[in-house]
């Protein structure tokens, strides 16, 4: 007992240069080690619990704008599944893919082992955060209804996904160029936009929404601000008697309408904006809340307040 | 085909159908999203390994699903057999009679009332399509008798009624929850919940074997009431009772899947053609059959277009309108 006592002391001794490497190696490891050992319990941004493992390696995003953004956080290595709809960046469309919003595979889900799952309060169902737990999937929910709140979630993504200095570094990239579209259109006029989410029948962002935000800080006024709804169907007499100054509408694959068609068509063909072709078709990046919604943001700027050309040179700067 | 209504017979046919759904169930516990080999069917099935996958897919996905669409299937089979020989009309149908939107009404004010759809809804349901029977049965009496058409037109007219009634309560509802509520009202199995289902089976296995209790008086009032009156059936007794259950049976199945159309028409005309229409054999070949029915739908539903899924009410619908036209042809020639 003794003997075997001071031999091993005096190996200690003989060997410490060695030894205090070594350990210092295993302090990382072993933090590294206790840290996913213990899953940390999160209130997400819908309010629920989540039991969220520390490292998450295995991620299963449940929204484009979600996909979106762990791919600029340099994260699309650890998507092991996402929707049909997650078409940006293209590799994101080769990820399999565990099926629509609204009712994904719940087995597909199983089948990829995720060890979080992200989703979005605003695309998913509260129902597919409720079956999952109970098959003991944490889903970490996000919500944005602004701007702001579309960088502070891509913020808490980092910190949930240990990528904070890169969140950190993006979002402050991402406000520089917000704060610069602000500056620009301070003290200009703010023409009266209608925002078309689908226009038979005539749907819009309500001022709570993103796009509205969007839209706020590239220096227009929504004709929709005193409503409540998220997305308020507005009735054509409506919109006409608002007036508005500029119409957007978002483009998609299923939906690119033409100036030509409102120009004929009964009660839109009335619009002011119309008659001064004044109808703008935006990136549909400006339907979500991930880091391309500033691309989008900057476009509307440019459509509302089309710089002058004596404007600085920097202030226009996209990307 | 008409099957003797013995104790025997019923019995042997309760068993064949059993077996048939059996199988059925087991093929659809095989189908599904992921593909998995028969041994990891197996062994997922008997769950010797709580923590795999095919475990948690087969035990925890799976079977919850198939359980309850059969336990839906069952209880929407069994209640438009009820319906359609106390309205002595072969066209009754909860869905048709608007009593299934009556219960997703009754539902959906639950949520609007309580936040989630789980909790108060089944009782809601069940309230909404209690009333919208006996609101669908005055209208349809003319002159102390059920007017077979004008029963089914105060039916459609109901349905539709409610339905921009449940249109006008989801206005008031904030867009997140009325995604998951467009959904469940076109019908879904794909939510189930531990809670639902330990609901759910007593209270449907009791409520069918409770309506087979009055099995004969049905067949007798298939003749009209003052002919069952004549036969000494006290006919309001059971008509309250048979209308409660036919409501409690619909209500159920309504809170926990959305309003599945069809199924409760074409299933006992299926049984009709298979045993004959005695209520000791229709009774529980409705109630195997639309179990059967359903699994099979449910099945199509989650694969057809996988990874993502169908409400089965569509499936049920496609499978159901076609049969219902050529029945109504059938009753008009």
């Amino acid at each position: 007992m003794n003997k075997r006592f001071r031999t091993v002391t005096e190996g200690k001794r003989s060997s410490i240069h060695r030894n205090s490497l070594f350990v210092l190696f295993l302090i990382p490891l072993l933090i590294i080690f206790a840290a996913a050992g213990s899953p940390r319990i999160i209130t997400d941004q819908t309010g629920r619990q989540v039991n969220v493992p520390d490292h998450p390696q295995r991620l299963i995003s449940l929204a484009p704008s979600i996909t979106e953004t762990l791919y600029a956080l340099g994260l699309g290595d650890r998507i092991v599944g996402d929707t049909t709809y997650c078409d940006y960046p293209p590799q994101a469309r080769l990820k399999p893919h565990v099926g629509a919003l609204l009712n994904p595979s719940l087995e597909k889900i199983v089948a990829l082992k995720p060890d979080l799952v992200l989703g979005t309060a605003d695309s998913n169902r509260i129902e597919t955060a409720d079956q999952l737990e109970r098959l003991g999937i944490p889903l970490y929910g996000l919500r944005a209804h602004s701007v702001q709140d579309t960088l502070s979630s891509i913020e808490d993504l980092g910190r949930v996904l240990g990528q904070e200095a890169r969140a950190r570094q993006l979002v402050t990239s991402l406000n520089h160029r917000v704060e610069a579209v602000q500056g620009r259109v301070a003290n200009l006029p703010r023409p009266k936009v209608l925002f078309v989410v689908w226009y038979q029948p005539l749907i819009t962002a309500g001022p709570h929404s993103f796009i509205a935000d969007a839209i706020r800080i590239a220096g227009g006024d929504s004709i929709a601000d005193d409503l409540t709804a998220d997305w308020p169907r507005l009735s054509l007499e409506e919109a006409l008697h608002r007036d508005p100054d500029i119409i957007l509408f978002s483009k998609s694959d299923s939906f690119a309408p033409a100036l030509d068609e409102f120009q004929n068509l009964p009660g839109w063909k009335e619009f002011r904006a119309v008659k001064n072709h004044r109808l703008y078709v935006v990136s549909d990046t400006i339907n979500r809340p991930s880091p391309r919604l500033i691309d989008a943001l900057e476009e509307v700027a440019h459509i509302l307040h089309p710089s002058p050309p004596a404007a600085a040179p920097g202030s226009e700067a996209r990307r | 085909m008409i099957i003797a209504p013995t104790r025997r017979n019923v019995l042997m046919l309760i068993l064949a159908l059993s077996v048939v759904l059996v199988i059925v169930a087991g093929g659809a516990l095989a189908i599904g999203g992921v593909h998995l080999p028969f041994g990891e069917l197996w062994s997922g099935l008997l769950g010797s390994d709580p923590h795999s996958e095919a475990t948690i897919i087969v035990r925890e996905i799976r079977l919850p699903r198939i359980i309850l669409a059969a336990l839906v299937g069952a209880a929407l089979a069994v209640s438009g057999t009820v319906l359609q020989a106390l309205l002595r009309n072969p066209l009754a149908d909860p869905y048709v009679l608007g009593i299934s939107s009556g219960a997703a009404l009754g539902a959906i004010v639950a949520l609007y009332i309580g936040g989630r759809l789980a909790a108060a809804s089944p009782l809601m349901a069940f309230g909404g399509a209690l009333a919208t029977i006996a609101w669908v049965y005055l209208l349809g009496r003319r002159g102390g008798r059920l007017a077979s058409y004008t029963l089914l037109l105060a039916g459609v007219i109901t349905a539709s009624f409610l339905s921009a009634i449940i249109l006008f309560v989801l206005t008031l509802l904030s867009t997140r929850d009325i995604r998951g509520i467009a959904f469940w009202l076109m019908g879904d199995l794909s939510v189930v919940t531990d809670v639902q289902l330990r609901i759910l089976v007593p209270v449907i296995v009791i409520s069918i074997g409770a309506i087979y209790f009055f099995a004969k008086d049905l067949n007798i009032l298939l003749l009209g009431e003052q002919e069952a009156a004549h036969l000494g059936v006290n006919v309001a007794r059971v008509e309250t009772a048979t209308f409660l259950l036919a409501s409690l049976l619909t209500g159920m199945a309504v809170s926990v899947s959305g309003a599945i159309g069809y199924l409760g028409l074409i299933v006992p005309h299926l049984g009709r053609m298979l045993v004959g229409s005695d209520h000791r054999t229709l009774l529980p070949t409705a109630a195997l059959g639309g179990a059967i029915f359903l699994v099979i739908s449910d099945t199509i539903a989650r694969t057809i277009v996988s990874p993502a899924e169908l409400p089965v009410g569509a499936v049920t619908a496609v499978a159901g309108a076609p049969v219902f036209i050529y029945l109504l042809r059938r009753a008009a020639g």
